[in-house]
């Protein structure tokens, strides 16, 4: 996954249900030094509560992406924030840097 | 991500094929042994089976074939959750090694202060720090282990008998080894696997993804306080550490580390609590020993008032029969005044 270019992660998932399994994975996707380049924050539910998990992520060029992490699986999601990561790298190395 | 465990080897497949023949070379021994011994007695045709234990009491036969890392990992995780009544579940997202020894040696010096407290404030010492571990777990092998602990309560004890030692009696009855193996219950037994393969248990939907538990070795409140304002920090009730107080929390591998480490739920005496849960549990005051006290305290308001009730009838009868009887001897007194 290419995470260059996320700036800030929130995630709300209820750990006990299955689908947050998403959600999860991709925070355990994101790179060692995640906490120094980009904003994460985490909200866990209680265990009763029936609220869907989602992903929501900002990138350095203003957009905004929210990402309903229990349909998507973890491999949408990636491949959607791959999606745009790929067309702002490209543009980067245009721009000759 | 490619995955960082190779597939089974040929040397495992090696394993598992040659499990079987044990039994064929048995019989070429016995076949070359009726040459020189006597014919069997009439009794031990019939009979069958001696009442020898083909196996040391340490290592019986398993299901899973117990060469492997797995099996071993199964037999290691079933005797922690039998061991430990309150656990943690920790997700951790790439911690690096100088992290987790710091996060490691941070909560080794919360615990060991909190030991040391408690020796000072005259309780008797108990080294807890030493007992409680923070480890990674193998999610899958993890679940299965969970499964057969908190599932599969064989009826039938294993025999204490034990064949090898001299004071047994020849003639007793050991319920010795089937070559099936269908008698034991063992945490890698069959009759293990058979009566938890379609459970699931509460805590499964979080067994998932990188994870590590934090065992405890008794249900101490105070110890779980500690360890969760240094993992996980909540300021109300679970205030981090000041700079002042603890330097050492707040150098940069601890703090990273410790924000990489999600909080998911507990396991307390065989009770899945979710993370408001867990803080209840670590919010107790003053550990177990403030539980009991508050129930003595309890308690004893109780009695108190049970007696207090009890007596006041006998207190009121009495008070009545005085008063009448002040009453009669005034009213006594009242006309021989009269008369005098």
């Amino acid at each position: 996954m290419i995470s260059r270019f996320i700036t800030e992660v929130s995630t709300v998932f209820n750990p006990f249900s299955p689908k947050a399994k998403t959600a999860r994975l991709f925070l355990s996707f994101l790179p060692p030094n995640a906490r120094q380049t980009m904003k994460i924050s985490i909200k866990l539910l209680p265990r009763i509560s029936k609220e869907p998990s989602f992903v929501e992520l900002k990138f350095k060029d203003g957009m905004q992406m929210k990402l309903d992490a229990e349909k998507l699986g973890v491999k949408g999601v990636i491949e959607e924030v791959d999606r745009h990561s790929r067309m702002l790298s490209r543009q980067e190395e245009l721009a000759g840097n | 991500m490619p995955t960082r465990i190779s597939p089974p080897s040929k040397a495992m497949a090696s394993i598992l094929r040659c499990r079987r023949p044990l039994k064929i070379r048995r019989q070429y021994a016995t076949a070359t042994a009726t040459a020189i011994t006597p014919a069997a007695s009439h009794a031990q045709m019939t009979r069958g089976e001696a009442p020898i234990a083909r196996y040391p009491p340490s290592q019986p036969p398993s299901y899973k074939p117990p060469e492997f890392r797995k099996s071993q990992l199964l037999r290691q995780y079933a005797s922690l959750l039998r061991s430990t009544p309150l656990m943690l579940l920790f997700q951790h997202n790439n911690l690096k090694s100088n992290e987790w020894s710091a996060v490691r040696r941070e909560l080794s010096l919360a615990l060991r202060k909190v030991d040391e407290a408690r020796v000072a404030a005259g309780f008797p010492a108990e080294q807890l720090e030493e007992g409680v571990k923070i480890q990674i777990i193998q999610t899958g092998i993890f679940s299965s282990a969970l499964k057969i602990v908190e599932f599969y309560k064989p009826e039938t004890l294993p025999s204490t008998l034990d064949p090898t030692d001299p004071s047994t009696p020849s003639s007793a009855t050991i319920p010795v080894f089937k070559s099936d193996g269908s008698h034991l219950t063992h945490t890698l037994s069959k009759a293990a696997h058979d009566a938890t393969a379609k459970k699931s248990h509460a805590l499964a939907p979080l067994l998932s993804g990188p994870l590590a538990v934090l065992t405890f070795p008794t249900v101490s409140p105070l110890h779980l306080k500690a360890a969760l304002s240094i993992l996980s920090p909540s300021p109300p009730q679970f205030p981090a550490p000041t700079r002042r107080a603890n330097p050492g929390w707040h150098d940069p591998p601890v703090q990273s580390g410790m924000q990489k480490l999600l909080l998911l739920g507990a396991r307390v005496e065989g009770k899945v609590f979710d993370v408001d849960g867990t803080k209840w549990v670590g919010g107790i005051d003053g550990g177990l020993e403030g539980l009991r006290g508050q129930l003595v305290a309890m308690l004893q308001n109780v009695g108190a008032g049970v007696t207090n009730t009890l007596e006041s009838a006998g207190k009121s009868l009495y008070f009545t029969v005085e008063g009448r009887r002040i009453m009669l001897e005034d009213e006594e007194k009242g006309p021989s005044e009269e008369k005098s």
